[in-house]
């Protein structure tokens, strides 16, 4: 549905994007991630064909962003990072100046204002000039304006910034609701955002594309090992010993505990079993099991870890 | 075209959502009127020559407040990225944007059609020089709004733009001036009477005050606006890469 090949963009010296590729087929729901300045709005911008690249091609729907923006442009609801709204308009002459730009008339604008106010909960601002309306009412508005048109894609640049945790649940969960009918790209640098959504997710840094995956298997790969706390009421140098002399753990490391626990974080290969073996290693000695999990790692660090690295691309697995 | 129409509805409502529009017209009629009316009592003769020759001064200020958010505004806002990602062409948007601060123009104008009223009522004024006289300002407003929508254009700030669109205005007025011209012909010789020809307003703008249609002076003001219409259209696709 959306294929971006080798593109480039540059502003003056500075490069904004770096060869980046990604594709999007239809009905999946990307999450777009990285840091601040990374490229991730450039690329946005690009797609929607509010830029143009400098290099590459960017189809939408198999039609070219540059050959025929336009048809491009119907196909896409957009969301910019900035609140594309008009501050002296109400909501609804707002969002019908918005239906009417993208051709909707009659009958057929009536039904999609009905059904967008519905969707996006703005029922009670409908009437209301939009330089009235709180920041989670103008984000919701400006969302709608995506919408209004029935898109088969919707790009979203940073749907929930800025909002409250109550605000950003309601936009997560319109951004879900919408998920089984249309293409997403949203992007955002709150990683907490992304896992609720989709498990697809792109990581840029620097202009280039570091991750592109599920995000289990980002973190598999950007981590390399499985990480497990254990923890025995044991004197600490004798259990950390023993854990040494234990087969299969690739790293040993004490941590802080409880008073009296031995904690200690160890790292295997994923797919190896040495829970049993921990916990066997604690009855043989005596030892009372405080505490035994596995603890994988969260988007956070599998994000840190690949934006550190960013300096090369790194391709983990295509889907 | 239906597009531009959409832009259009939209951007001529925005002038009248704020109280700035009828600050603008009041103040367009109150001074036009207030300069024209003094004379007009001294001479005590029954034409707008006044009226009209105050015009092409007195808009260099005044057009250019009205273009000056076109652009500037949006940019500035974000609705810009808004404008330029709806399936349609920039050309026709910046055409709707174009026309409705015409039509803002127009309605200030259409202010000032006492004037002419009560002339015919007082005496006998030449009917072909006041309908001259329109059709100049209506030629000349537009000139400048497509000078100052170029501007506007160019900058995010509405001040900066406010300023380039009244300096370029000021620029083709003064270069239309005998005295400038002959100044700069001065300096390099022909070049002032070469600008004067090509771009200066004055000598077109004064045949038409006096009532003489000409293809030449048409097609100048015409042209011209052309020229800075397409301007902005280049810089609005130019602006992507």
């Amino acid at each position: 549905m959306i294929e971006v090949r080798d593109v480039t963009k540059r502003f003056g010296a500075t490069v904004a994007l770096d060869g980046v590729s990604f594709r999007l087929d239809k009905g999946e729901i990307l999450g777009f991630l990285g840091p601040n300045g990374a490229g991730k709005s450039t690329a946005m911008k690009i797609v929607t064909t509010f830029l143009a690249p400098d290099g590459g091609t960017v189809s939408v729907d198999g039609i070219d962003v540059l050959r025929n923006p336009l048809e491009v442009r119907s196909r896409i609801g957009y969301l910019p990072e900035n609140h594309p709204l008009y501050v002296d308009m109400m909501v609804h002459e707002y969002l019908q100046f918005v239906g009417r730009a993208r051709g909707l008339a009659g009958d057929e604008l009536r039904r999609r204002l009905e059904w967008v106010v519905e969707a996006c909960g703005l029922g009670s601002v409908f009437r209301k000039p939009i330089n009235e309306l709180s920041k989670g009412f103008r984000q919701r508005t400006g969302l709608a304006q995506a919408l209004i048109h029935d898109p088969e894609v919707l790009i979203l640049d940073e749907p929930t910034s800025g909002l409250d945790p109550l605000q950003i649940i309601g936009i997560r969960e319109l951004i879900q609701g919408l998920a089984r009918s249309k293409t997403i790209i949203f992007s955002t640098h709150i990683l907490q955002e992304v896992s609720p959504v989709t498990d697809r997710v792109v990581i840029i840094n620097g202009g280039r594309i570091v991750a592109d995956g599920r995000i289990g298997e980002l973190e598999r790969a950007a981590m390399g090992r499985n990480r497990i706390f254990v923890a025995y009421r044991a004197p600490a140098a004798e259990a950390e010993a023993a854990l040494r002399g234990l087969g299969g753990l690739h790293e040993v490391r004490p941590v802080a505990g409880r008073d009296g626990a031995a904690r200690f974080e160890v790292r295997t290969d994923f797919g190896q079993d040495v829970l049993a073996p921990l916990g066997r290693l604690g009855q043989s000695r005596g030892w009372d099991l405080l505490e035994l999990q596995e603890s994988p790692f969260s988007l956070e660090d599998t994000f840190i870890a690949l934006t550190r690295q960013g300096a090369a691309p790194r391709e983990v697995s295509h889907v | 075209m239906s597009n531009a129409g959409v832009i259009f509805r939209r951007e001529f409502a925005a002038y009248f959502n704020s109280p700035i529009a009828y600050i603008f017209i009041i103040v367009f009629l109150v001074l036009n009127c207030g300069l024209f009316m003094t004379p007009f009592f001294l001479a005590q003769l029954a034409d707008m020559r006044d009226f009209f020759g105050n015009l092409p001064l007195f808009l260099i200020f005044f057009i250019p407040a009205v273009t000056m958010r076109l652009w500037a505004e949006d940019k500035r806002s974000g609705t810009f990225e808004l404008l330029m990602t709806l399936p349609m062409k920039s050309s026709e948007v910046m055409l709707g944007k174009y026309l409705a601060a015409m039509a803002f123009y127009v309605v200030a104008l259409l202010g000032t059609l006492p004037i002419p009223i009560m002339l015919a009522m007082l005496g006998n004024p030449d009917l072909g020089a006041v309908f001259g006289g329109y059709l100049g300002a209506l030629l000349l407003g537009g000139l400048y709004m497509a000078v100052g929508i170029f501007t506007s254009g160019l900058l995010r700030d509405q001040i900066s733009a406010f300023i380039l669109g009244m300096l370029a205005c000021f620029a083709l007025f003064l270069v239309g001036v005998p005295a400038v011209s002959a100044t700069i012909d001065g300096w390099v010789g022909g070049f002032g009477s070469f600008l004067q020809n090509a771009f200066g307003l004055m000598p077109h703008y004064q045949a038409l005050q006096r009532g003489v249609l000409e293809l030449g002076d048409l097609v100048y003001f015409l042209g011209l606006t052309a020229v800075f219409l397409v301007l902005n259209a280049v810089w609005l696709e130019g602006r992507k890469y």
